[in-house]
């Protein structure tokens, strides 16, 4: 997305942003609302925490708990910032709680056995060889690697920037922290995996 | 323009452009720098491998019956049907009269001394002294059909 095109809705997207403008009607009971809102944003939302977590039952579980939390809260939402910030805010809380759980746990080992077995989940093209299949898998699996191995409120910067096409203040106001501090986490996220995924060049 | 990589200013633009989101006009600038700038180049070059790698991450679908299991937490998570008619708003400012009512009543009850004679208390305790009977008759044969034979020899046998 151009960046001024991303500046200009920065400035006028509270006064137009719609999903408040639905939300608000959730917190009036509108039930239909709430379905537009979540079939609008399921997908981004579990796909965000799929890439966050790497193990999709796990993924899809937070992604239930964020419109749960996302209802259950209705009756005390405020617009007082984009709607979109405040989804992700739940979402990231959610996947940085479950991350830091797990690595209590387990350390960091599930992540390299989801990794192992991610691949075969991946949609397949069209007509490739069984060779072509296998680079890609390959590949993949290096960049769920990469992922995986940064540090967590990087790695949610990263998703949030690449996937989610968010300019920096909605990042910043997602992570609770200032600009420069987002572009200072993108910039040693991105250099971690410039060097990690160069040979795929 | 200054080099982004080397006096950090505007260095977000490295990454815009390399994603393709830099403006036109900002885009040509930093291209000008850009031929001129080996540093620079190397970044875009690497920036734009990564940028398309994780272009080809793709997630797996959602499962079918994802809304299906949300609508089942909701309706778990909310108060039953008669507590949301009971706490709705028209009638949620009667609940301390209805409840300032029943305490009296219930005062009311407890604190009437009662004039008339229960006639089945009466009938119970006219009863009683049979049940009593009856019960211990029942307490003596359960001991004796629990009785082993040898404890039964033991009790028969004289003093």
């Amino acid at each position: 997305m151009p960046q001024w095109v991303k500046e200009d809705m920065g400035a006028t997207s509270l006064a137009f942003d719609c999903d408040a403008e639905l939300m608000l009607r959730v917190r009036d009971g509108d039930g239909a609302s709430f379905a537009l809102l979540l079939e609008k944003y399921r997908v981004s939302v579990a796909h965000f925490l799929y890439r966050m977590v790497q193990d999709q039952p796990v993924a899809e579980e937070l992604a239930q708990e964020v419109f749960l939390r996302v209802y259950k809260s209705r009756e005390s939402y405020e617009p007082t910032a984009k709607f979109t910030t405040w989804l992700y805010r739940i979402a990231t809380h959610l996947a940085l709680n479950w991350l830091r759980d797990e690595k209590n746990e387990r350390g960091q080992e599930r992540l390299d056995e989801v990794a192992e077995d991610g691949p075969v989940r991946e949609v397949a093209d069209r007509a490739p060889t069984v060779e072509h299949q296998m680079v890609r898998q390959v590949k993949l699996e290096e960049v769920r690697k990469a992922v995986a191995a940064l540090p967590d409120k990087q790695r949610a910067a990263v998703l949030m920037h690449k996937y989610e096409e968010m300019d920096y203040s909605q990042i910043a106001k997602v992570l609770s922290c200032s600009e420069s501090a987002v572009k200072s986490l993108l910039f040693r996220a991105y250099e971690t995996l410039r060097v990690r995924l160069a040979h795929m060049a | 323009m200054n080099c982004p990589i080397k006096t950090q200013e505007n260095r977000e633009w490295l990454l815009e452009y390399s994603a393709g989101w830099l403006d036109r006009e900002r885009a040509s600038m930093l291209e000008r720098h850009v031929e001129t700038c080996p540093a620079c180049a190397r970044f875009v070059e690497e920036q734009r491998v990564v940028w398309d790698a994780l272009g080809q991450w793709e997630s797996p679908e959602l499962s079918a019956d994802f809304n299906r299991r949300l609508y089942q937490k909701i309706d778990r998570a909310q108060p039953s049907s008669w507590l949301l008619r009971f706490l709705h708003p028209l009638w949620r400012p009667l609940v301390p009269v209805a409840a300032m009512c029943l305490l009296i009543v219930a005062g009311v009850v407890l604190h009437t001394p009662t004039a008339t004679v229960n006639p089945a208390r009466s009938h119970v305790e006219s009863v009683e002294p049979e049940q009593v009977e009856r019960t211990l008759d029942d307490l003596q044969m359960l001991r004796e059909l629990s009785m082993t034979p040898a404890q039964e020899a033991n009790s028969s046998r004289p003093m």
